[in-house]
This record gives C-alpha cells, structure tokens and sequence, in this order.
C-alpha cells in the first residue's frame, strides 16, 4: 500500500502549466528524488502536495485521506513535514524554543494555555546531542553559525516527526563532507520517515534514492532506479538538448 | 527559559514592591495623590494589553482604544443607571429619549456589567480577528483595519446622542458599590484595588508568554508561514490572544471609567490609541512588565511635565517616540536585556562554535 498517491495533478500560474498531469505513489519508508531542469515544476510538486500551492486539478491521497484541498496546516496535522529551501529556523526563538515549537504532535490552543513553553525531555536531549547543539540550548538560533543553523532544522525535522517529509535542496551550499554527513542521517530516517527530496546533487541522489522521478515542464519523463534513469534516452535528450 | 522565568519573576516582584509599597508610602498613604496613581495604574493594564497583541504576536494593533471606550462605557452605564434612581439618565431627557433603550437595560445588574466590559470588547476583538486572520492579513494591513475601526466606533458613539450622551459621554455617575463596598475613589484601598487588578492582569500575561502558547505567538510573529507547517493553526492562536488582548483593555477602561469618574469618547480617540502604543513602545514591547511600566512612567512625566509645557508637552512625547523608535527599538527592556548580556559575556570564555562536518555522535561514530 503506498502512502502517498498522486493522480493526474495540476497547476496552472496565469496560463503556464507548472505541473502537469503528474502521477506517482510513494511507499511507506521510501525516499523519492525529485530530478530535472530547472523550471520543471519540482518545488511546485512539493509546494502542492503540503499546501503551500492549491492545485487546480488532480487528486493528493495521503495515508487514503484525501488532502488537495485541506490547509497546509492541517496537512501538517496528519503528518506531513515540510523543509525549505533557504534555512528557516525562528532567528529570536532559542535552540530549545526552536525544538518546542517544532514539537508540535497537539498544536491546539488549549494544550498549548496549559503547558510551559519548554518540557525538558529524553527526546529533546536525545535530538540535541544527535546534532551536537545540547551546549547551545539557550542560545538564540540568530547567533549560530551557517552549519549549525543547518543542524538545528534537522533536528526540528526529526523533532517534528512527520510521517512524510518533503525537502526542497537539503544539500544546496554543502561542503561534501557535510553532503555524505547529511545522507547518513536521511538513510538513517527513513526507517520511520518517507521523504521526497528535490536535488541536483547527484552524488547525494546516488547515495539515497531509493527511487527517481524526473520531470520536465510539468510532467513525468522518466522513473525508474538510478541505473535505469542513467541509460534512459529521454533523460539525455531533456538535459542535453539532443 | 528558566532564567528568563526567574529575572521575570524577579521584575515583577521589585514592581509589586514599587507599586503596592513603595507608591503609597512615597505619597504617605494620601488618597487624593494615589488617585493620580490609581489612573497610571489602569493604563498600565492597557498598555500591557497592547504588548501581548503586538510585542508578543507582532499585532499592531491600533484599535486597542475601541475596547478599552467599550469597558468604560459599560462601567459608566452602570455607575449612570445607579445615580439616575428610578428615572433615565439625564442626557436621554436632553434628546428625547423617553424609555429606557433596551441594551441599557441589563446595565442595572453590576455582575453583568462586569462580565460585559470584559466580555463584549474580548468578543468585538475576537470577531475582527476572525475575519481579518481567516484571510490572513497581517502586518500593517492590521494596523490600518484596527485603526479604521477606531475612527468608525468613536463616529458610532458620538453619533448615537440619545444611548452614549454623545460628544459629552456619561457624567455625573454614582460610586460604585461592590459588595455592600461603596468604593471612595480617593481612598488607600481604591488604589489597592487598582494595584491589585495590574498585578492580576500581569501575572495572567507573564503565564501566558512563558506558556507554550506564547512560545507559538513568538515564533508565529517571527515566521507566521513556517509555524503553519508545524500543524499550528495560526489564525486560530492569533484570534485568541487579540480576544484576551481586547478584554484586558476593557478590564482596564472600566478601572478608568472609575478613576475619572465619566466616560467620554476621547477614551477611543485616535490619539490615544496611539499613546498607548508609545508607551508600550518606551517600556518595551516584548514584555508585558515592561509595557506597564512604561506607560506609568509615560504618564508620570506627562502629568509633571504638562504643567509646565501646556501646549509643548505633545512635542515632547512626539520626540520621545522618535527617539525609542530610532535609538533604542526594543525600548527600556530592550536596553536592560543588552546590559545583562554585556555584563553575562565577559567572564565566559568565547568557545569556538561547532563545525558543520564534526562527527554528529561520538557514540555512533566509533
């Protein structure tokens, strides 16, 4: 049973199909790499299925409820968890306010009046020390460094503990150590976590797709495993021109 | 977090000692200067209000007078209704009025005027809010929705002769009796009273920001988009805290409404919407603490220095507010917080900060 089901999705933006009759599913534990040239609709794809974006035709099933039409934070609500491109952690908000908010599993008003704004808990402490902030608790997320602050949406990620999570260019300005670092934790998540990545590292792909999707001008061209998408024609033609 | 609990903690217990101590002994327990201070007092509570809409939330909101008049005027109804006897209200006989209108009514009934002017300014609030945050409007957007409700309910008020008095407002009230308590407004235990309702009204606000609600109203007023997609519904939390923010202010106008003795439609006037704002803005917007005491000390210079600048005293607010916005935006607070710091700084050792690629568990790692 997939998780995910995508059924001939559309957006349009003032006359421009951004995506275009897109298909696909999306297994429980599995990672699915977003590839294609820019423009493609891959972001969309994402901004779509978390509600950034409202589609103007198809169908988004996640976990067999149907969720095209709700809003993005009730999309959250049923456990899907969005990362964007540029670093968005609350610069005036602590490490350990950074975390409570992203530990939102009640995120109703009344469970929120009657609770103090940080519980110290295993869970916290364990996330803190997965990413190496627990000396940085206190310290609001504006002072940390580039890679730090990078290390603390991770965390709010996991934090979060979404069931599916989108990520639009997790790696953008890595060093390839950080990139392999980065990779070992999304292997490591998907033992309890879908995710769909958009990437142009194809290292990174090679290293944790599960499955490809490539997409060009709105739709699918291609799908398959790495190998598969390497020797496929299309592929070659809509990246080279020939 | 912890500290920031105990240095507010701290903050208002030096306050509570200021104001329920040090105030009436400084003034040596006269009840005609505690008066004045009964007045500070109130506005305290408006501006508090304000910090937890717009410091906290990052609401301006510039319609906080329209509530605070509401709570006024449902105290000076009531206060009117008792000083009229068995007859109507003066002024209604002045415009032809010749019964009773029907929401003047239920006036007679002092808990019900009570939970009105905390209730129908929390629920005009809160239907604003609703509208305005479903459609997610926000930053100076609010603003101007606010403030042109402010200019419609001071127009509706002023118009409306024959219920509000109009452009007199309502004078000449009765002394209000609680429980068989018939308050003397320039007694000690008046300004006790008054004392004691800040104090109330900044222990609720001091639970609700160090709540994970207000964690959420924080993070909503750095990042409204992102918290969404944590779950957060963000209208829904924003909604809740201009309600509790347009109560407060009712709470605060029905003290006002008391200490003057009259209710009148300059209390919902776009100038004193925005005085409220500077001195939520000279205190410090991001605590409500410090939103208090800078409307007291606004309006104690305000009350020294008007005697001497009749006509100039508004210049000098003007320049106080330019300086607070150019020089120090985070007013008052905002100057302690980076003292603190400062001082917190030196003597800790400046530790190198973590690389991006060091090993994430030493544990997993070996």
């Amino acid at each position: 049973m997939s998780q995910l089901q995508v059924r001939d999705l559309q957006v349009t933006f003032g006359g421009l199909r951004a995506v275009d009759g897109m298909d696909f599913d999306v297994a429980q534990g599995e990672i699915l790499c977003l590839l294609g040239p820019n423009g493609a609709g891959k972001s969309t794809t994402l901004d779509l299925i978390c509600g950034k974006t409202q589609p103007t035709g198809g169908s988004i099933r996640f976990q067999d409820t149907e969720i095209s039409r709700m809003l993005e934070f009730q999309r959250a609500r049923l456990g899907i968890g969005r990362k964007f491109q540029v670093p968005s952690v609350y610069k005036e908000l602590t490490v350990a306010e950074n975390l409570s908010v992203a530990r939102s599993m009640k995120p109703g008003i009344w469970h929120a009046l009657t609770h103090p704004a940080i519980r110290r808990s295993s869970k916290m402490q364990d996330i803190l020390d997965l990413v190496g902030l627990q000396d940085k608790m206190g310290e609001p997320a504006g002072n940390l460094s580039h890679g730090e602050t990078q290390w603390l949406e991770i965390a709010m990620l996991i934090a979060q503990d979404s069931r599916l999570i989108l990520m639009d260019e997790p790696t953008a300005g890595m060093t390839i150590q950080e990139t392999e670092r980065t990779a070992r934790i999304f292997r490591s998540l998907s033992a309890n976590h879908t995710l769909i990545v958009v990437e142009h590292d194809m290292s990174f792909v090679r290293t944790v797709a599960d499955r490809i999707i490539v997409m060009n001008q709105g739709s699918k061209l291609a799908e398959g495993t790495i190998q598969e998408i390497e020797a496929n024609e299309a592929v070659k033609t809509a990246y080279l021109g020939h | 977090m912890n500290t920031k609990l105990s240095y507010d903690i701290i903050g208002l217990t030096l306050f509570a000692g200021v104001i329920l101590f040090g105030v009436p002994a400084l003034f040596s327990y006269d009840g005609f200067e505690l008066n004045t201070f009964s007045r500070y007092l109130s506005l305290a509570i408006v501006s508090m209000a304000l910090a937890l809409s717009w410091g906290t939330t990052g609401l301006l909101n510039l319609g906080q007078a329209a509530t605070f008049g509401m709570g006024s005027y449902a105290m000076a109804m009531h206060l009117k209704l008792k000083a009229s006897g068995d007859g109507l209200p003066d002024f209604m006989g002045w415009n032809n009025v010749e019964t009773l209108p029907l929401i003047w009514g239920p006036f007679q009934s002092l808990t019900f005027t009570l939970l009105a002017g905390l209730l129908i300014p929390a629920a005009v609030g809160g239907l604003i809010a609703i509208f305005m945050f479903r459609a997610r409007i926000a930053g100076v957007f609010v603003a101007i929705i606010t403030l042109a409700f402010l200019v419609a309910f001071q127009l509706l008020v002023i118009e409306q002769q024959g219920l509000t008095g109009g452009q007199n407002g309502l004078t000449g009230l009765a002394q209000l009796v609680l429980f068989g308590w018939k308050i003397d407004i320039y007694s000690v235990s008046f300004y006790y009273m008054v004392g004691g309702c800040l104090m109330a009204a900044l222990i609720f606000g001091l639970y609700l920001t160090h709540s994970k609600f207000g964690l959420v109203l924080r993070a909503i007023r750095e990042d409204a988009e992102r918290t969404r997609y944590f779950g957060y519904n963000v209208a829904n939390y924003q909604t809740v805290i201009f309600c509790i923010s347009a109560g407060l202010a009712g709470w605060a106008g029905m003290l006002y409404a008391l200490v003057l003795e009259f209710a009148s439609p300059t209390y919902m006037s776009v100038s004193f919407s925005l005085a409220i704002v500077i001195w939520c803005a000279v205190g410090g917007r991001e605590s409500v603490l410090a939103a208090a005491v800078g409307a007291i000390l606004v309006n104690l210079a305000e009350g020294r220095l008007s005697d001497v600048f009749v006509e100039g005293w508004h210049m000098i607010l003007g320049v106080m507010f330019l300086v607070v916005v150019m020089f120090m935006p985070r007013g008052i607070y905002g100057l302690l917080v980076d003292a603190g710091r400062a001082l917190r700084r030196k003597p800790a050792s400046t530790k190198e900060a973590l690389p991006f690629d060091t090993p994430l568990n030493p544990k997993q790692e070996s």
